[in-house]
């Protein structure tokens, strides 16, 4: 747009507006990075008779939708994992390559010799992600060595919770043998390092992965992905990782220029990192934060505490009868801590985002909010239960009556689903993670998140499969807990933004919001429910700016 | 290969497990102001916690506190290996580390993860229990299972306030640690933060253990100085250690196998390890806490048990 004051009017073969008042539109007039009206070209006369404008049609085939919305996201992570070479059991589509499914370890060993193969710098560390033991077998140092002797290979297992080294990483890593033979957990004989082992090859590896030019380079395959998935707003959820001087530069740097296409919402943690006792909040980290909001990052109101442990770590807190092999999960705060901060937050009036992946950590939060409810009653608070992979029924009705919400990353069902009625928590439970169509028949509203890098970052295929609940082999799992069309693309968009506390400037197509909208190259609403990933995302309008798809 | 440090060349871990409330706080407070006898650096989570009498702070800064008395104390989050890593490049590193673990911390997985780092061996894991909280912690909704995990991986048991308590409560949280962990020691953890030998073991890391107390008998302990006579086999050492009669909760020092090889043994409650160590002087400390009557009757003869038993009797296996 030459003048940013003239009006543009975008006409589209469809406009889903998510906005139930005016659902279907064919243009909609802009001006100013916002929305001035969305309707028909006779509907905006008004308008348009009034002030100078023109029309622009390039989206003429093409069905406009809200900006997607991906309220739960980690770009720091991400960061660290993009640069690593994926080869996966499942097919990650990335805007820089698509990882195939590799799925036996004569497939697997081949796609990593290929790897070795291109790679021209002969010490540069070959580092890939996505190695499951399920598909790929065991791989073992020995077979690592045959691929190279020279370069250190290094097998980040998907979960992060083991590696497999050759020779040459071992010694990349700087490890002796001596203290590699007497550890629990690490095997030397198989160059397997797993739970506490990890953190010996981690030592060694986090100068590599976390090396400036490398973790830069990483945000720039984060960005591209954002965009790439038709996104025009994520939430960072757990602001800082660890270092804040650190990351805020890097992520300032990454995602505040002019060229972005997408603002980030950051959440910062209610409890910093290995504050597992903590007195209470520290509101004034917290709210110190708004100072550097800027167009494209800023802090709201929103705070992230974490309950239980990880749901690919298979170390959620699970009500009875626990785990088939009966390990124990693990609470991330102590739970009178988790109160504590949680009565500060709710007293400080803030919107609390609860980390919850199993149904005890689930109740945890369910406990604390009727406290906290009891205490000093609040409407419109939107405690929202982030992950939401197990749980009950009971829970779902509780979490309506409590006025809480749920960010749920639908993406367990796919990936877990088979794989923990095999070997985790049975059929019953497993079938019903992600327990979505409870929660809309309660009347919950419900976002959904990729929580990427543990699910693609990609708001058609989280919404695939919550629509459908096809696992990983292709049968449909829990299908009782399927969600309808409508309800999951709510849940990418407008119910996303009422999440992030948004809803008033993003999330539907009405006059007064941002001009943020994703460009797909078919409606969702017309193509087969199983066709919904392969939607076309051919770019998106970000305040008014197009920023079509690369390639 | 870099130069072989007597023992087994690594720093031990002692690892304080417990709840929160458990008394783990106050454990620590006592032994920084009573001082080690060592030097002993101290990982705390919750650095703002920690309280010492100014007259024996040195220095401090945002995360550290070094005591007059050689402690130090460091605030340690979530990169426990980052810190290790500091602790042994220090110009003059610790003879002992304590890691005050978090509440929430299952100390199985804290104990692998500090025992398995290089430069690092575990000593024990001491949880604390709080007499008048334990059982309904130990059946809380969601902290009861991690709870009875916690007093389940000790090697010693601590009992806070245990002057405080009434006495039912004491006797009752008695009977269900010995349920949960039965054979493992149970120690006052006022006495045992105040006889820091009574908790962290004797220091055998130097050329020769030093005997103790002392002199003067230590009011909550007893230690004798046990040389075995000859060679031991390290399966027979292990039967050994295992089968000291109760008051004698550790034991540590050094011994000789038939081949010649210098072993590092130690006992700490139920659990005893032999590892391979450099020439040192063969002997082995053993420290027996309960009542001061008790104690000290079961040393010497235990000593006199030990002289007697046949060493030379090696099992089948054991010439390595």
């Amino acid at each position: 747009m030459t003048d940013p004051s003239q009006i543009t009017v975008f006409t589209a073969r469809r406009i889903r507006t998510m906005n139930r008042s005016n659902p279907v539109a064919t243009a909609v007039a802009v001006r100013d990075g916002r929305i001035l009206e969305v309707g028909t070209p006779e509907t905006l006369r008004p308008w348009l008779d009034a002030h100078p404008h023109t029309v622009d049609d390039r989206f003429r085939d093409a069905v406009l939708m809200p900006g997607f919305i991906d309220p739960h996201l980690h770009p720091t992570l991400a960061a660290i994992l993009l640069p690593c070479h994926f080869i996966t059991a499942l097919e990650w589509r990335l805007p820089n390559r698509v990882s195939p499914p590799v799925t036996s370890q004569e497939a697997y060993m081949a796609r990593l010799t290929e790897i070795e193969a291109g790679l021209a710098d002969p010490a540069e560390p070959l580092i890939t992600w996505g190695y499951h033991r399920i598909w790929h077998g065991a791989v073992t140092r020995e077979m690592l060595n045959a691929v190279s002797s020279e370069r250190p290979i290094v097998l980040w297992q998907r979960s992060f919770h083991e590696v497999v080294a050759n020779d040459a990483a071992i010694d990349w890593m700087g490890l002796d043998r001596a203290d590699l033979d007497r550890h629990p957990q690490v095997e030397p004989s198989t160059g397997r390092f797993f739970e506490t082992g990890l953190s010996l090859a981690m030592r060694g590896m986090n100068p590599h992965l976390l090396a400036p030019q490398r973790f830069s380079g990483g945000l720039e395959l984060v960005k591209q992905a954002i965009h790439w998935g038709g996104h025009t707003t994520i939430g960072e959820l757990a602001y800082p990782l660890a270092d804040d001087a650190g990351e805020w530069a890097a992520l300032k740097a990454a995602l505040d220029g002019d060229d972005v296409p997408f603002r980030t919402h950051f959440v910062p943690r209610g409890a910093l990192r290995g504050a597992f006792d903590a007195q209470g909040a520290d509101l004034a980290r917290i709210d110190g934060y708004a100072a550097r909001n800027t167009h494209r990052l800023r802090f709201g109101n929103g705070v992230k505490l974490f309950t239980d442990g990880g749901f690919f770590a298979e170390l959620m807190q699970v009500q009875e009868p626990g785990f088939i092999d009966g390990h124990h999960g693990e609470w991330m705060m102590a739970p009178e801590a988790f109160e504590r901060v949680a009565r500060d937050l709710w007293h400080a009036g803030k919107r609390i985002h609860v980390h919850c992946t199993g149904d005890l950590g689930v109740e945890l939060a369910l406990d604390v909010l009727e406290r906290l409810q009891f205490a000093r009653p609040r409407f419109n608070h939107r405690f929202t239960i982030e992950h939401f992979g197990l749980s009950t029924p009971e829970q779902v009705r509780r979490i309506r009556d409590l006025g809480a919400l749920v960010s749920a990353n639908v993406y367990y069902v796919h990936e877990l689903g088979e794989a923990y009625w095999q070997r985790s928590i049975g059929h019953e439970r497993a079938s019903s993670m992600s327990r979505l169509g409870a929660l809309e028949r309660e009347g919950v509203t419900t976002a959904l998140h990729s929580d990427f890098t543990m699910a693609p970052a990609l708001p058609l295929n989280s919404a695939w499969v919550a629509v459908n609940r096809v696992a990983e082999s292709g049968a449909v799992i829990g299908a009782e807990e399927r969600m309808s069309l409508d309800a999951a693309m709510r849940a990418i968009t407008i119910d996303a933004a009422y999440v992030l506390g948004m809803e008033n400037e993003i999330g539907s197509i009405r006059a007064g919001k941002a001009a943020d909208f994703t460009v797909l190259g078919e409606d969702p609403w017309e193509v087969d429910p199983m066709a919904l990933r392969d939607i076309p995302v051919l770019g998106t309008v970000f305040e008014g700016r197009h920023f079509p798809a690369a390639g | 290969m870099a130069p072989v440090l007597p023992g087994s060349g690594r720093i031990p871990v002692t690892l304080l497990s417990g709840y929160l409330g458990a008394g783990k706080t106050t454990a620590v407070n006592r032994l920084l102001a009573a001082g080690a006898g060592r030097r002993l650096a101290v990982l705390v989570n919750d650095f703002g916690a920690v309280s010492v009498d100014a007259a024996l702070i040195e220095a401090r800064d945002a995360t550290t506190i070094s005591l007059a008395n050689g402690c130090l104390c460091c605030a340690v989050s979530d990169d426990l290996g980052g810190a290790l890593d500091g602790l042994a490049a220090l110009p003059e590193p610790p003879e002992q580390v304590l890691i005050e673990a978090s509440g929430v911390a299952h100390p199985a997985r804290i104990a692998r993860m500090a025992g398995g780092w290089p430069g690092f061996a575990l000593d024990a894991v001491a949880t604390v229990a709080d007499p008048e909280t334990l059982r309904a912690r130990a059946a809380d909704k969601f902290v009861g299972r991690l709870v009875r995990d916690q007093v389940e991986a000790a090697d010693l048991l601590l009992l806070s306030r245990a002057d405080l308590a009434c006495p039912a409560a004491v006797a009752d949280a008695r009977a269900l640690l010995a349920g949960l962990a039965p054979g493992r020691p149970v120690l006052d953890a006022a006495e045992a933060a105040a006889a820091p030998d009574l908790l962290l073991g004797p220091l055998v890391s130097g050329a020769q253990p030093r005997p103790l107390p002392g002199p003067a008998p230590h009011p909550a302990f007893s230690s004798r100085i046990w040389t075995p006579p000859g060679p031991i086999a390290p399966e027979r050492m292990r039967e050994i250690l295992a089968a000291l009669p109760a008051p004698i909760h550790r034991a540590k020092g050094f011994f000789v196998t038939p081949d010649g090889a210098t072993m590092l043994a130690q006992r700490a409650g139920a659990r005893v390890e032999i590892a391979p160590a450099a020439p040192a002087a063969t002997a082995i400390v053993l420290i027996a806490a309960g009542p001061a009557e008790t104690r000290e009757n079961a040393l010497p003869r235990a000593i006199a048990e030990l002289d007697a038993a046949p060493f030379q009797d090696t099992r089948p296996g054991d010439a390595a």
